[in-house]
């Protein structure tokens, strides 16, 4: 039985008066879940796992330093403290530290749903079942997944901060494959798995497989795209990843850097961090308890700013935002909750748009190549098709492309009204589909 | 944390350093520890209260893993520490098989009582598992394993003060900044400590236990517009051994500090290298990747059987290539093994108690093998060649690579490049691409010596190149001998849902490749 928000925040309090230090924190994180893999029409794989994690950052004026332990007996917690307030008593001082957050309001949220935790194995077989079936009737093959998962987590400090909150998680991702090359993509997530569909999710995945049997090739050169939101995606953790931290910011590192106020994208390009929206999956604090914000990190192509953390809001003069990862963290605050600014127009009418370009599934295997530019290298994967007058005409080899991020949001024309969630419960983007009219491929697979 | 691990799990972060194989060798006895204690846990006890539930429940087959790990993260950045960390996790995992289907749980709690408790649910999973069934998993035979193994390790790293570590980094880090240019530097040490036991209803019981160790800098030099990073012993984590303190010693960052900025500092003014078809010499570490991606994965046979298509994709590699697939050219032989001491990719026995072994997967550019499980290695009609590893208790075994090498040629590195007439020398990865069936890649590194008339020349930043995965190996003529050979260690490749991370390595030197294309995108 996975302990419940208040369980955790009482363990993380006694990780706090456990950790004898000038001030400390602990984060509790707490989870179960369960996965069932599936590939060549059968499950392959089907596991479940119950763990959770105490972690301590202790503090010593400007010092400090971290343990954390899966082991939650009291000689073991006791161990953890002290491992961290020997560190911290090693470490040199970080000038710049400005000491732990203070307790703030913290929007409580329940994103835990009953029906995800009672979707058990049989339940993930059955689902599978149906996936399974609308690939072997039709003589193709299905992988994927079906994944369930709780977590609760909690985080507490010497100055007061003491939150909590537990959430769930059900995805499924379903490849179909033919034997002449064919190959299609579905997913879905939801924090309650009572709405997979999986039949739909089974048959969206085998249509798409079916028509981009026999796929062509196509020269190198820039195109217009049209890219699912399962693409858009991809381009999304990148621009997370390497250009909304204030962090990179503050070190150069950022294509925001040196740019506030200008327009670095498209007008159509609004990009949003909201862990608060209504329908936002998450959890509403960071992992140092603070409450995330809604923060408009691009809008209408103007950059605008980057996430904070306590750290660096202190460093930047900015307020924090509230966009801690779990101490320590080398990276810098992160968004975890990106939305995408819808459009006006269905995917079919963007790729209606279209006289000649190519239409984008899914990415594979994208990397950085410049960071500041956000340029990318990567894949195109489960349906890749040629756009002419208007139509998808036929099916392309996968192709790789090299493609400043940035850059390609500067040539977004329009977005879908429809958006998608991708990733998983703990930091999804909810993502339209883009049409971008300046798009590079520099090479195609076999 | 999906944002980090999406970018960074997705398969690599490669580190390396020389082998050492001194008289810290690896240690493996038949001795069997029957009652292994473990904090006053008796270990032994509690795989065998697995097992039995497993059994009782209907298991025709079953195994169970304790694993017990500890890690301590330590990294300067500009002078101020970002990590001083330590991590601890203890669990048990369960697989069980019954009606030809698999099922595995795991917990954290480590007491007889949950030892059975997840059993018989690793036994429930199964049964569904058959709802949706194939052929029934059989499996090939083997000699139930029992002993001990352990790594070599000469100093242990978690009985050093953390101060002279701190210390060494905080000493490496500040001779970083000795240039202008170099406005950002890390300095990073990482060390793990994993102690294993393993019991099977056909009578294993083993017990092995490794010490790993890491280091590396990074110097980056920001311009307007620009990033350009210079890393010594390699990128993306440093130099990583199955090996004590002696190993970050070795490393010497101190020393080599001055250097790596010198040459970020230079990469700011350095031109891109011009797009075209180049001869291209690879340094070690970027063969090294390179093998790693367009060798190694697609020769994992879960991979070719299509058992991994939905995440990190499948092979273009078929089952009747084995034998006749024209990989490379005749100076392209690659082994798999997991023997050598001190590699990330060695242990005593694997995850499913097959005995540590060296094997052939490419002779001569003919494609002679594949990695395999007990599970795939009768579709091949071969018995397991021992590459089945898992990430800790709560993950399940997977087919992951052991230390899979490009086997050294004769060349030195000097002849090379004089016999080069125009080219390009690169170094160290900084970006790696690949698709689905791993055929077409993109890599970029992080530095680059236009070579004119067989001499290093110009320096030029950030090149990348891209092929097709046997033509390009078709397309080496050369490699570099012994004498330029080292083990790599990447411990960072990602596999499986939910994501794995395996500590793996690989041997390589220098090598020529003709006629690639370069400076793709700039």
């Amino acid at each position: 039985m996975l302990m419940t928000p208040e369980e955790a925040r009482a363990l993380a309090r006694k990780a706090v008066s456990m950790t004898h230090a000038d001030e400390a924190e602990a984060l509790v994180a707490a989870e179960s879940s369960s996965l069932t893999r599936f590939a060549n029409n059968r499950i392959n794989q089907n596991v479940a796992e119950e763990n959770a994690l105490v972690s301590v950052r202790a503090v010593l004026g400007k010092r400090i330093g971290v343990a954390s332990t899966n082991r939650l007996d009291d000689a073991s917690l006791q161990a953890a403290c002290d491992a961290a307030v020997r560190a911290a008593r090693i470490a040199p001082e970080d000038p710049s530290f400005p000491g732990l957050p203070g307790p703030n309001a913290v929007r409580e949220a329940d994103r835990a749903v009953r029906a995800t935790r009672g979707f058990d194995a049989e339940a993930r077989a059955a689902a599978v079942g149906s996936i399974v079936a609308q690939s072997s009737g039709r003589g193709l093959s299905a992988a994927g997944k079906v994944r369930v998962a709780e977590h609760t987590i909690a985080v507490a400090n010497s100055l007061g901060v003491d939150v909590g909150q537990a959430l769930t998680g059900a995805q499924a991702t379903v490849l179909s494959s033919g034997a002449d090359s064919g190959s299609g993509w579905a997913s879905f997530l939801d924090a309650d798995a009572s709405k997979l569909a999986s039949e739909a999710l089974g048959a969206e995945a085998a249509d798409l497989a079916e028509r981009s049997a026999n796929p062509g090739s196509l020269d190198p050169g820039e195109y217009t795209v049209v890219l699912a939101p399962e693409a858009v995606a991809d381009i999304m953790d990148f621009l997370a990843y390497v250009g909304f931290s204030a962090k990179a910011y503050h070190e150069g590192r950022s294509f925001m850097s040196n740019h506030i106020e200008d327009g670095v994208m498209s007008e159509q390009v609004s990009i949003t961090d909201d862990a608060l929206a209504a329908h936002a999956m998450g959890i509403t604090f960071d992992y140092e308890g603070q409450p995330k914000r809604r923060v408009p990190m691009i809008e209408y192509g103007v950059a605008t700013k980057p996430v904070t953390d306590s750290y660096w809001a202190a460093k930047t003069g900015w307020d924090n935002t509230g966009h801690a990862l779990p101490a320590p963290n080398p990276y810098g605050p992160m968004p975890l909750n990106m939305e995408v600014a819808p459009g006006t127009a269905s995917i079919d009418e963007l790729i209606g748009s279209v006289k000649r370009g190519v239409y984008v599934t899914r990415f594979h295997y994208v990397n950085v190549e410049d960071p500041i530019s956000v340029l990318l290298t990567g894949m195109t994967r489960d349906g890749t098709f040629m756009i002419e007058g208007g139509k998808l005409t036929r099916p392309l080899k996968n192709l790789r492309f090299t493609q400043s991020a940035v850059s390609a949001l500067y040539w977004c024309d329009a977005a879908t009204k429809e958006r998608k969630f991708v990733g998983t419960e703990e930091g999804a983007s909810f993502v339209p589909g883009l049409l971008i009219s300046k798009f590079t491929f520099t090479g195609q697979t076999k | 944390m999906r944002r980090p691990s999406s970018v960074f799990l997705r398969c690599v972060d490669q580190v390396h350093g020389k082998i050492g194989f001194g008289a810290t060798g690896p240690f493996r006895s038949s001795r069997l520890h029957q009652h292994s204690i473990l904090g006053g846990i008796h270990v032994n006890d509690i795989i065998a209260a697995a097992l039995n539930a497993a059994q009782l429940a209907g298991a025709s087959y079953a195994d169970a893993r304790i694993v017990d790990t500890s890690r301590e993260e330590l990294q300067i950045a500009s002078g101020v520490v970002e990590a001083v960390e330590r991590s601890d996790s203890f669990g048990i995992g369960v697989r069980a098989l019954i009606d030809g289907a698999w099922g595995f749980a795991s917990s954290r709690t480590v007491t007889a009582d949950e030892a059975a408790h997840v059993a018989r649910h690793a036994v429930a999973i199964a049964r569904a598992s058959a709802m949706v069934a194939g052929a029934p998993v059989a499996l090939t035979p083997v000699e139930p394993a029992r002993g001990t193994w352990s790594g070599p390790v000469g100093i242990d790293p978690f009985q050093v003060p953390l101060e002279d570590k701190l210390a060494l980094l905080i000493a490496a880090d500040e001779a970083l900044r000795a240039q202008p240019e170099v406005t950002l530097t890390k300095a990073h040490m990482g060390f793990f400590r994993e102690r294993k036991w393993f019991g099977s209803t056909e009578g294993a019981m083993t017990e092995q236990s490794v010490i790993e160790s890491g280091a590396g800098i990074v110097a980056y030099a920001i311009g307007e517009g620009e990033v350009v990073s210079r890393s010594y012993p390699n990128s993306h984590g440093g130099g990583w051994e199955q090996a004590g303190w002696e190993y970050i010693t070795r490393l010497d960052l101190v020393g080599n500090a001055p250097r790596v900025a010198e040459q970020a500092a230079a990469l700011l003014s350095a031109p891109f290298v011009e797009p075209g078809m180049r001869d291209l010499i690879i340094d070690g570490g970027q063969v090294a990747l390179q093998v790693h991606e367009s060798i190694g994965h697609p020769t994992e046979l879960d991979r070719v059987l299509g058992e991994e298509a939905a995440f990190a994709g499948t092979s273009f590699v078929g089952l009747g290539d084995v034998g006749t697939l024209q990989y490379g050219s005749e100076h392209v032989t690659v082994t798999s093994d997991a023997t050598i001491s001190g590699s990330l990719g060695s242990f005593g026995w694997d995850d499913e108690g097959v005995p540590a072994q060296r094997d052939y997967l490419v002779r001569e550019g003919v494609l002679t093998g594949l990695q395999t499980s007990r599970e795939t290695a009768a579709s091949i009609g071969r018995t397991s060649n021992g590459c089945m590893r898992a990430d800790g208790w709560n993950r399940i075994p997977l087919i992951r690579m052991t230390t899979v090498s490009l086997e050294p040629g004769t060349w030195a590195f000097d002849d090379l490049v004089a016999d080069t007439e125009g080219g390009l020398y690169i170094e160290t990865n900084n970006s790696w691409s690949i698709d689905d069936k791993r055929l077409n890649f993109q890599f970029g590194c992080e530095i680059g010596w236009q070579i004119e008339n067989g001499k290093l020349g110009r320096m030029v930043k950030t090149p990348n190149y891209t092929g097709i995965t046997p033509q390009f190996w078709g397309s080496c003529d050369a490699v570099c001998s012994r004498d330029y050979w080292q083990v790599w260690g990447l411990a960072n490749c990602g596999k499986g849902e939910p994501m794995q991370t395996a500590h793996v390595a690989h041997g390589a030197a220098p090598a020529r490749f003709r006629n690639v294309q370069v400076g793709v995108g700039r």
